[in-house]
């Protein structure tokens, strides 16, 4: 307590002002730097709260397998028997769907596989996105929790799973089939995906605070998307018109890359590169800024 | 209304108003979101705070005294950041610590430690600041072994003690205090009182409590708030009597809260 006596001011004394509902900012901004201080303001929050993150996230890992003897292994087991009963099942595919000679048993599994690894980390996040406020909301009512970091979390948290089917995806890739240089791209791959998630959950989350509908549509709609998305099938056995419709569909650009680059070992189409690329833009700022205009009114009402 | 603060005051508050959008169903939500103006809403507003004004200067420390619902918990909020006020303006200078809604981070399951990481993380110190002050923590809560616990098998005084503790140890500039000294047994309460005694010789501080007499002992002036405003303000020692003798003299309204 004797710290207490000398105190010096903090080194990080910061000032809150607020007019009429807004943040007044030091001086005005004109709209270029209005512009570029919303695109920047995702990461930089996310910096400043870096040790909020990790500790958040610390607890919701142990959490998950607390009270199971067995733990991480679950998380193990799980992604290898479904990619070993898709092999089994599917081995005897002579031809991939898309029409490519099979190389190996494996070849069909791991097609499977990552369009599965793709599409299960898209499912977790929507089904958990709109409770996500819920789950915490002692914390957004009662302390100065900045909410809008749980999204961010919460994919922290799916990806760490993820990534476990992943390495699991790339290791068969390497014993069974032949690892292509292309998989050196995975990275943008992965950073573009959980841009995605990260602002569809912001989404989500800020319709689920309002309305438990969201989490009932989300029940109803992914299921019918696994088949609407090609997971089990590939784009290349429909007709071209047939084709472009199911870009329509956000997953569709995810899946097919990272079948490109990991299981067919060939860069992707430059329109579905491009594509994608501006859906995961899109869904990242717009699901920050429609989150941020939402959060006042959720801590309200949460 | 000049927007420079002067070098003395920390926390200035000018025609604070907040209200809250009520709406009976999700479904108003919905429609306010798509088709709502502000002029013909889908929602009723209750405004918990109308008009509130007040400065507080650095080292000073202010009670705040009112009867319940009158706003002051909504007040306490938007000083610190957790709600933002509808109308009006605020200053806040400096690092602010919430005594308010102890434990509300706490994990029954997680040991004492862990909580106080992420309790720590929560109120925004960095990991290796809460590292260097746990064993801090942990004397000053006087939990000693339990710390390595999970939280489950504490006792509700001894979870309030490491809130408490926790809070003590962010060196704010600002501190704000929520009815916070019901906290634990006599000797954990003095120990409280002491510290905040302790903490007024250098920071500010903001206080709410129902009992006039912890206001008299660690503030120097009050602020009375009814009914979202500020009915008296000045020395601890008026304001707690003037309160005294109102709800001496004003009979409990039973039905206040019925009509807002």
């Amino acid at each position: 307590m004797t710290n207490l006596i000398n105190r010096q001011p903090s080194p990080e004394a910061r000032v809150m002002h607020i007019r009429d509902g807004e943040v007044v900012e030091p001086r005005d901004y004109n709209w270029f730097e209005r512009l570029a201080r919303f695109l920047v303001r995702p990461f930089t929050d996310a910096w400043h709260h870096r040790d909020l993150i990790e500790a958040i996230l610390r607890r919701e890992l142990r959490e998950r397998f607390k009270g199971s003897m067995a733990g991480w292994i679950w998380a193990i087991t799980a992604p290898l028997i479904s990619l070993i009963t898709y092999t089994v099942v599917f081995g005897g595919a002579v031809k991939l769907p898309n029409n490519a000679e099979s190389h190996s048993p494996v070849d069909y599994g791991l097609f499977i596989f990552g369009g599965l690894v793709a599409f299960n980390f898209f499912t977790e996040m929507a089904y958990r996105a709109p409770s996500l406020l819920h789950e915490y909301s002692h914390y957004i009512k009662q302390t100065m929790f900045p909410a809008e970091m749980l999204p961010i979390i919460s994919t922290l948290r799916a990806m760490t799973y993820a990534s476990i089917g992943l390495a699991l995806m790339l290791l068969c890739q390497a014993i069974f089939g032949s690892m292509s240089w292309t998989v050196l791209l995975l990275p943008l791959w992965i950073v573009a995906f959980l841009a995605f998630l990260v602002g569809i959950t912001w989404m989500l989350s800020a319709m689920g605070a309002f309305t438990r509908d969201t989490a009932y549509l989300m029940m109803t709609i992914a299921p019918v998307l696994m088949f609407a998305t090609p997971v089990f099938w590939s784009t290349e056995s429909l007709s071209p018109d047939m084709r472009l419709l199911m870009y329509a569909n956000i997953l569709t650009g995810y899946i097919e890359i990272i079948r490109d680059l990991v299981v067919e070992g060939k860069l992707p189409n430059g329109w579905v590169v491009a594509w994608t690329a501006f859906i995961s833009m899109f869904f990242f700022w717009f699901g920050y800024w429609f989150f941020r205009r939402q959060q006042d009114a959720i801590a309200d009402v949460i | 209304m000049s927007s420079e603060l002067d070098d003395d005051v920390v926390i200035r508050v000018r025609h604070l108003a907040k209200a809250y959008k009520l709406y009976d169903s999700p479904k108003d939500w919905l429609k306010q979101q798509l088709i709502g103006s502000a002029t013909n809403p889908y929602y009723k507003s209750f405004w918990a705070l109308k008009d509130i004004s007040f400065d507080v200067h650095r080292g000073k420390s202010v009670g705040i005294i009112g009867r319940n619902g009158c706003g002051k918990t909504t007040l306490l909020q938007i000083v610190c950041g957790m709600t933002r006020p509808t109308k009006g303006e605020i200053m806040v200078k400096g690092r602010v610590a919430p005594v308010l809604a102890l434990g509300a981070t706490f994990d029954p399951e997680a040991t004492g430690r862990e909580n106080v990481l992420i309790g720590g993380a929560v109120l925004g110190l960095k990991r290796h600041e809460v590292r260097a002050r746990l064993d801090s923590i942990s004397d000053f809560a006087g939990i000693g072994a339990f710390m390595d616990q999970p939280l489950k098998h504490y006792s509700s005084g001894m979870q309030m003690r490491l809130a408490f503790a926790i809070c003590a140890h962010i060196e704010a500039d600002i501190l704000i205090v929520d009815e916070a000294l019901a906290v634990g047994d006599m000797a954990f309460q003095k120990k409280c009182t002491d510290w905040m005694d302790n903490f007024r010789r250098t920071g500010t501080m903001l206080l709410v409590s129902h009992s006039p007499s912890s206001l008299t002992q660690l503030c120097d002036t009050g602020i009375w708030i009814d009914n979202g405003r500020v009915r008296e303000a000045g020395s601890v020692a008026d304001v707690t009597h003037a309160y005294r003798r109102a709800t001496f003299l004003e009979k409990e309204d039973m039905r206040r809260f019925s009509h807002s």
